[in-house]
């Protein structure tokens, strides 16, 4: 674990993950942006909406048999409501996501399929091949920006950041995403479980649940 | 906050402000006080007094939709905010739509359950009828596109309806921003105790997997303050109780019929079949004549079968014989008595005919040993003169015998086969709330 001072409090950012580059100091809620060593305020993160989630940063899970913690978490808005990008390290650095929206959660990392289609390709009912995890079909593509981040984020989630995102149905259980922004397009794909199969601990605890 | 001095402890974050979940605030629509619950998961709430559906993301909670003529007040059988246990989880009721089918003005009740970790179910009441309505984000597959069927998670769901639904009343807290004008596509597929269920719009397409359940368990769960309603007829993916036992009883079934099958096998290779005696008496027509005693025959084996066959050549006449067969050591007897009749004719351009010369009659499980028939007859209706006749007994031991097995057979088959037609009768009524069923041919 790196820890590093947060240059407008002071107060102590520690970074978990080889792969983090950002992180949300949890005292001034300054967004900092790491660069090896060197941390640089470029701004403050808003106050959080309380959304009622159950999951919080510290909040650990299984997936596949492996224990992962939640480190970070990205919360992305849309004209029709939000979702919970929670960023989760397993014991590796590779960065895994789990998507939370509405009791539905996807464990998903990303995919680099030569196959991603240009943004101007993209429309719902177009089936994309994300190798080596098949076929996807586009359910549906949305406008989306960060409402709101917190802890450590492999991506500079800045409040505001806006992106197209497509949801991808494959088979069974199979979910994809295709996040377009300015500067990147990434895929990500992975699968829906149940809550109680991700055996959560340490859960945000809800006033009156 | 100064970088310099160490005013708190790095791992312990400031603590989150803890506000009241709950909020109020007014309509902006008709100004009554609007409540939310849940503030944070909900993104759209009714007005209970005028019915507009209000915005909860945006601060000045903008109108999303209004219903152009909503109905002036419904009361659903649970308050919002009702917590109640199903399925070993909690639920909270967090909001009510009263929804309507745009071609036949049928409407139903659906109950919006939510629970922070879970999410969120629905909770759909149709004719008294129960289903428990779970979100799912895997998709079925048709089998192929003009199939009425789809299948989910390796099942087949038969295509129970389709149609268009609105909302006809409103109230309560949601997910996702109400849009009440506009008609939904829905359809539905049944394979009880399940329904799978598709709603489309312009935009999106939603599956949902429901599960039927008991009303008593829904009124033990939510402990509504009205009774729940009478279920009328049977629901669409009512589990039937009949078809459930029907399954249950099957392979029992096969296992019976398989064990008798067995045993009248092996009973026919085991029994000898051997004729112990064959000979021709002769009897008086039109008269009596008694004590025609048989020579000793031997029965072989012990406690075997015996058949006895009695053959006369009567034609529009009739033979009788009354005997017994007596075992000529111990004088045990076996007494019998046969009628032997056979008519036929020709009337009104058709020839006709009953009875027969021949009869059987069986005695079981009779000792080994010497025995001798003695016998009474009697006969008449033969033309004249009188005179003697023919008839002959052959003694069969230890015979193949069919009877019991077609007896057993027949028992072992009574309850399998009430219940087959009792779950068919279900499957009749269930699907007559139908336009698909397969119990009516497709031609009308």
């Amino acid at each position: 674990m790196l820890m590093l001072n947060c240059p407008s409090c002071g107060a102590e950012v520690s970074f978990r993950s080889k792969a983090s580059v950002f992180a949300v100091c949890t005292f001034c809620r300054s967004s900092l942006v790491r660069q090896d060593m060197n941390l640089e305020d470029i701004g403050k993160m808003s106050e959080l909406q309380d959304d009622m989630t159950p999951l919080q940063i510290g909040t650990t899970g299984e997936f596949e048999g492996e224990r992962f913690e939640i480190i970070g978490r990205v919360k992305i808005g849309y004209d029709e409501g939000f979702w919970n990008e929670w960023y989760a390290m397993f014991g590796d650095d590779e960065p895994w996501w789990l998507a939370e929206a509405q009791g539905f959660y996807a464990i998903c990392m990303e995919c680099k399929s030569r196959w991603i289609p240009a943004r101007e390709k993209v429309k719902p009912g177009l089936t994309v091949n994300l190798e080596p995890q098949g076929k996807f079909q586009v359910v549906d593509m949305k406008e989306v920006r960060c409402l709101f981040s917190e802890g450590e984020l492999p991506l500079y989630a800045t409040k505001g950041r806006q992106s197209l995102s497509v949801d991808l149905s494959g088979d069974k259980d199979q979910m994809g995403t295709i996040e377009y922004s300015d500067d990147t397009i990434r895929a990500f794909c992975g699968v829906y479980q149940d809550f109680d199969d991700y055996k959560f601990r340490n859960l945000r605890s809800i006033d009156g649940w | 906050m100064a970088g310099s001095s160490d005013p708190v402890d790095p791992k312990v974050p400031p603590a989150k402000p803890n506000r009241p979940r709950i909020k109020t605030f007014s309509c902006q629509n008709c100004g009554a006080s609007v409540t939310i619950r849940n503030a944070g998961a909900s993104l759209s709430v009714a007005c209970e007094s005028c019915q507009a559906i209000l915005d909860v993301t945006d601060e000045n909670y903008g109108i999303i939709s209004k219903l152009a003529k909503a109905m002036k007040d419904y009361t659903p059988r649970f308050t919002l905010g009702t917590r109640g246990k199903l399925f070993g989880k909690e639920w909270e009721i967090s909001g009510f739509i009263l929804r309507q089918d745009v071609g036949s003005g049928y409407s139903w009740e659906e109950y919006l359950l939510f629970n922070p970790y879970y999410g969120y179910r629905w909770l759909l009441q149709d004719r008294g009828h129960w289903n428990f309505v779970t979100p799912t984000k895997r998709k079925p597959h048709m089998n192929s596109a003009t199939s009425r069927g789809i299948y989910y998670l390796g099942k087949h769901y038969k295509l129970f309806s389709m149609g268009h639904a609105t909302v006809r009343w409103v109230i309560g807290e949601f997910y996702w921003k109400v849009k009440v004008n506009r008609a939904v596509e829905m359809t539905d597929y049944v394979c009880p105790p399940e329904m799978l269920s598709c709603e489309k719009d312009e935009s999106e397409i939603n599956w949902a997997i429901s599960e039927y359940v008991e009303p008593t368990v829904i009124e033990k769960a939510f402990k509504s303050a009205y009774p729940m309603p009478v279920r009328v007829g049977i629901g669409a993916n009512q589990p039937s109780p009949a078809a459930a036992t029907f399954k249950a009883i099957v392979p029992f079934w096969g296992i019976f019929l398989c064990m008798i099958v067995a045993i009248q096998f092996w009973a026919l290779s085991k029994s000898s079949n051997e004729t112990a005696m064959e000979k021709t008496f002769l009897f008086v027509t039109n008269a009596k004549r008694n004590d025609i005693t048989s020579p000793v025959f031997n029965l072989s084996q012990d406690h075997a079968n015996v058949e006895i066959n009695v053959r006369a050549a009567v034609d529009n006449s009739w033979f009788y014989v009354a005997g017994e067969l007596v075992d000529d050591t111990t004088g045990t007897s076996y007494p019998f008595e046969r009628s032997i009749e056979y008519y036929h004719g020709y009337e009104g351009g058709e020839s006709w005919s009953e009875g027969s010369t021949h009869e059987r009659l069986w005695f079981s499980d009779v000792p080994g040993g010497k025995y001798y028939l003695n016998m009474d007859t009697e006969s008449d209706g033969f033309p004249p003169p009188q005179g003697e006749r023919e008839f002959t007994i052959t003694v069969l031991r230890d015979v193949p015998y069919w009877w019991s097995f077609w007896w057993c057979a027949l028992a072992v088959s009574i309850l399998p086969v009430w219940f087959w037609l009792k779950k068919r009768t279900t499957e009749v009524a269930r699907w007559s709330n139908s336009d698909y069923s397969p119990y009516v041919s497709s031609s009308d």
